[in-house]
């Protein structure tokens, strides 16, 4: 009956984000959402108790408005949250978000397996799952898109350059899920309204009792801009082979 | 004053729109050009508890308020307009009245399924002979022993060949033209109920709508719903929630209108410029951004109305006929602004256009509205 | 101490990172040294392309992750705290640097797509965000500074003749209690798409499966391999995800990229950001591939295969 956890981070809806005249990214306007990556995450962790029992508790850093944010988590099917939170907790880099993370769970909770999401959809650092192990000192695999227990060890299928490998680790361990995993429920009108009910521990910058400094220094950002002129050509003959002729002169095909 | 929604609002918002995306906008054209009862994803509904919104959970609702199960049909709406409408019949004009007038007895034999998602419901009043004019009825109760016989013939009944329970009125006294309705609860399998024509529509094709023809047909006395006479009572109110539903699916409609338009007019391209950058297109998105603003702050306003407990069928009725007219003006210029691909199948403003043109109709006209609203104003 | 240290655990992204950290250390006047898993003459090749030492990892035991080598190279970089520490993001790659940084108390730009050194001779990396939406600048203000490096960012470090260097061979790393029980080839017998010169790409007005075989005919005759969007492979399956190109999955810099009925969505894009020259075929006109392309036909995708198919023929 494993105790697991599973990791979330409420981030900047990507669709929101629209590069302003200056090159500048508007997130005034932004809304936020469960970053896409751990909902699988979540539902990962729910199925496994569904198959083995136990417990599932969603933690999550970040700033204190993020309250939708749990109950959002709390409705795919956790049954408690920790919402470690501190208005100074906005845009944290990597290295903090873990090693808060490790502190809390660390120090708190009782558990078997992490699960967290590849990446968040906002940073995609790709992060704070394996730091996270290596701050708790339990093995770590990543990008894992098959996961089952036995006789207290997980058995994941991770994904590497070359194919797959099967891995076995003892419990207690943390795994980083890949998006084919699983296909995340989408909650009912009661699950949404049971997530309001369920307990949710808050935990702010004094309780943890230590300063996290940021490593990662931010420099600036901007939009990207992937535009290119595209020289248009219609479906006839004429234009195929016009186009063709545009595509040799280039020189990319017969170089090879 | 308070604008904003919860954040539960806001959530169960958010996951009927991942509902709609995930399960129906795969099936939207396909239901709309066969005219298709979308079975599977009413059960995914039912499932979700999508059902039984605004009902308490004893009966097996979910007890949530009328503006939240109002915001759910809009987004349900902003996929497929059937689909939403299906949903709005099935909770306000069939269960609705139940939720109301029913006893403890028939909530729990009739309404808990229905709200449950396991039985649909459907609305039987309009007769051929008989539309806004309520009164021109000519469906008859009488009673017989310990059961009533049910003789008429209801049309344009939505979810009628689909539905399992009923809701239906019938004079129990012709002569008295003021209480001489009553409405009643009929189970599908009751011997002598029948459907009869199924009716081909221009829009929200794959909402069912057909003919039901009660014929000799006998129901329990327990099945009448408030007291004998209780009909056009019964009647007026379900109307006056309904039409949040239908302002709230209007706004759904009108919201997938926008969408389309935004998308389109940014990727378009005409005269060397997206379209998007004409202000004749700017203005025509401007106007549909603040219509819709306006139309769902007024369906948002009536269903916080009926929420507190407060009269509110002035406001419905400003919501149905505010929402229902901006609705088909926009989904017709979201069609201007697709130019000539929106004129064809297979462009979603295309299935808006007709979608929009039947909330102007049904739950009373738009003139029926106005009727509601001035005699409310200049009393 | 002072220098630059690299790690790719596969040696074509090894000699990649040589080019990246020669090019940091001669900046900064530093010595370069590779971790390098392997015999000797891997480290004198190594050398040869441009390393001044060669930490030399021992080999593992079958049933032993490559992650296993986490503790000892952080535990080497503990102690001779380098300035810069680049490492190649492949998949293992990614997983690794993080748990180095996370032992070494240190920050790490993942997946860098830009690195300059500014009058300080710190790092300013810099790195997408929001699915591809932004670029991120961002600088390293612990040591080591770190950074994952995408494969293929730079070219292979070449043989010089004439170089120097020590070769230090570490001791053995102990079982982390982690065992691979297999591993699996990939399931594809084509060839690897991120290597491709040309690429064409299947997308989504693909309507059935048998007419991959169009496109596959138009990658033979340009002589390159067939991709796919995320649709085709997650959806539909039809291709395996090997073939996907995009965020979270393939980034590709071929010389030519080929769309067919691929519709352009920012993930996508992301990942075929580098290519040389970009062509789409999509019936529809406002597709946003065309925003992405250099070269683009507006038509029906089975009218123009065949006739491209002719037409590159000649």
């Amino acid at each position: 009956m494993p105790n697991i956890i599973c990791c979330f981070k409420w981030v900047v809806d990507e669709a929101y984000i629209k590069p302003s005249s200056s090159g500048k990214i508007d997130l005034e306007w932004a809304e936020y959402k469960l970053s896409d990556y751990d909902r699988n995450a979540i539902e990962e962790a729910v199925q496994l108790q569904e198959k083995y029992g136990g417990s599932v508790t969603a933690v999550t850093v970040a700033s204190s408005d993020a309250t939708k944010g749990i109950k959002d988590a709390l409705s795919r099917g956790p049954e408690k949250a920790y919402f470690i939170n501190d208005d100074q907790f906005e845009n944290l880099e990597p290295s903090q978000t873990s090693a808060i993370l490790a502190k809390v769970i660390g120090d708190q909770i009782d558990y078997d397996l992490i699960i967290c999401g590849e990446g968040s959809s906002d940073m995609y650092s790709q992060q704070v799952g394996p730091r996270l192990a290596e701050k708790l000192g339990i093995p770590c695999i990543a990008f894992v898109n098959q996961l089952t227990i036995e006789d207290n060890r997980i058995i994941a299928e991770r994904k590497t350059d070359d194919g797959l490998e099967v891995i076995s680790a003892p419990l207690p361990a943390l795994v980083t899920v890949l998006p084919d995993i699983n296909s995340p429920r989408v909650p009912g009108l009661k699950d949404t309204l049971a997530a309001s009910k369920k307990p949710v521990i808050e935990i702010d910058l004094e309780d943890l009792g230590s300063e996290y400094e940021r490593l990662l220094i931010d420099e600036g950002l901007r939009a990207a801009s992937m535009e290119r002129n595209c020289s248009r050509f219609g479906a006839g003959p004429e234009d195929i082979k016009a186009f063709v002729e545009a595509v040799r002169k280039t020189g990319v095909i017969d170089r090879g | 004053m308070d604008f904003k929604l919860t954040e539960e609002q806001e959530l169960i918002r958010d996951n009927m729109r991942e509902f709609a995306r995930t399960y129906v906008d795969p099936v939207a054209v396909e239901i709309d050009e066969n005219s298709r009862y979308p079975e599977e994803v009413i059960k995914k509904l039912a499932d979700g508890g999508w059902l039984g919104m605004p009902f308490p959970a004893e009966y097996g609702g979910a007890g949530v308020d009328y503006l939240t199960y109002a915001i759910a049909v809009e987004e349900l709406s902003r996929s497929c307009a059937a689909t939403g409408f299906t949903m709005s019949v099935h909770t306000g004009l069939a269960c609705g009245p139940i939720a109301l007038y029913g006893s403890d007895e028939q909530k729990k034999k009739y309404l808990t399924p229905m709200a449950k998602g396991e039985h649909l419901g459907a609305f039987a009043l309009t007769e051929p002979g008989a539309g806004t004019d309520v009164g021109a009825a000519t469906s008859t109760a009488v009673l017989d022993g310990d059961e009533y016989v049910l003789n008429g013939v209801k049309t344009f009944t939505s979810n009628g060949p689909v539905a399992n329970t009923y809701v239906t009125f019938a004079w129990t006294d012709k002569n008295d033209k003021r209480n001489g309705m009553s409405a009643f609860i009929v189970s599908r399998e009751t011997p002598g109920l029948s459907v009869g024509e199924h009716f081909m529509k221009m829009g929200i094709r794959a909402s069912q709508t057909s003919e039901i023809i009660f014929k000799d047909c006998r129901i329990p006395k327990d099945n009448l719903l408030g007291k004998v006479g209780d009909g056009m009572k019964i009647a007026m109110a379900c109307f006056d929630h309904g039409r949040i539903g239908i302002a709230a699916q209007a706004v759904g409609i009108a919201q997938a209108a926008l969408d389309e338009s935004i998308s389109y007019s940014k990727q378009r391209v005409q005269f060397g410029k997206p379209i998007s950058k004409n202000q004749a297109i700017q203005w025509m998105i401007a106007d549909m951004y603040t219509d819709i603003t306006a139309g769902r702050f007024l369906y948002y306003y009536a269903a916080y109305l009926k929420d507190q407990g407060l009269p509110f069928s002035k406001e419905a009725s400003m919501a149905k006929v505010f929402c229902a007219e901006m609705c088909s003006k926009h989904a017709s210029k979201a069609v201007q602004i697709h130019g000539g691909y929106g004129y064809c199948k297979g462009q979603k403003v295309e299935r808006l256009m007709r979608d929009a043109k039947i909330t102007e109709i049904y739950e009373g006209t738009s003139e029926a509205q106005r009727m509601v609203i001035a005699g409310n104003v200049l009393r | 101490m002072s220098g630059v240290w690299i790690y790719a655990d596969k040696y074509e992204q090894g000699v990649e990172l040589l080019t990246a950290g020669r090019g940091v250390a001669d900046m900064l006047g530093m010595k370069l040294t590779a971790l390098v898993s392997g015999d000797n003459n891997i480290a004198q090749d190594f050398i040869a392309r441009g390393a001044d030492e060669v930490l030399l990892l021992p080999p593992l035991t079958e049933s032993q992750p490559v992650q296993d080598y986490v503790p000892l190279m952080a535990d080497e970089a503990r102690d001779a705290d380098p300035d810069v520490f680049l490492i190649a993001a492949s998949l293992k790659g990614k997983e690794m640097a993080a748990r180095i940084a996370a032992r070494l108390d240190t920050a790490l730009c993942s997946e860098c797509s830009a690195m300059n050194i500014d009058e300080k001779g710190k790092l300013q990396m810099e790195r997408l965000m929001y699915g591809g939406a932004a670029i991120q600048t961002v600088s390293i203000s612990s040591r080591p500074q770190m950074a994952t490096i995408p494969p293929r960012s730079y070219e292979a470090a070449p043989v010089q003749s004439d170089r120097q260097g020590n070769i230090k061979t570490l001791e053995s790393p102990e079982p982390s209690g982690m065992q691979v029980m297999e591993r699996k080839g990939k399931a594809q017998a084509s060839g690897d798409i991120t290597a491709a010169r040309i690429i064409v790409c299947a997308g989504r007005g693909i309507e059935n499966q048998e007419d991959l075989a169009m496109v596959r005919e138009l990658a033979e005759v340009l002589g390159g391999e067939v991709a796919c969007t995320r649709p085709i492979s997650e959806e539909k399956h039809w291709m395996t995800e090997e073939s996907c190109i995009g965020l979270s999955a393939k980034e590709v810099k071929p010389a030519l990229y080929l769309g067919i009925g691929v519709s352009g969505q920012i993930q996508h894009v992301v990942g075929i950001r580098e290519a040389g020259i970009i062509c789409a075929v999509n019936s529809d006109e406002n597709a946003p591939i065309f925003e992405s392309a250099d070269y683009g036909i507006t038509g029906d995708l089975y009218q123009i295969v065949p006739a491209l198919i002719e037409e590159f023929k000649k």
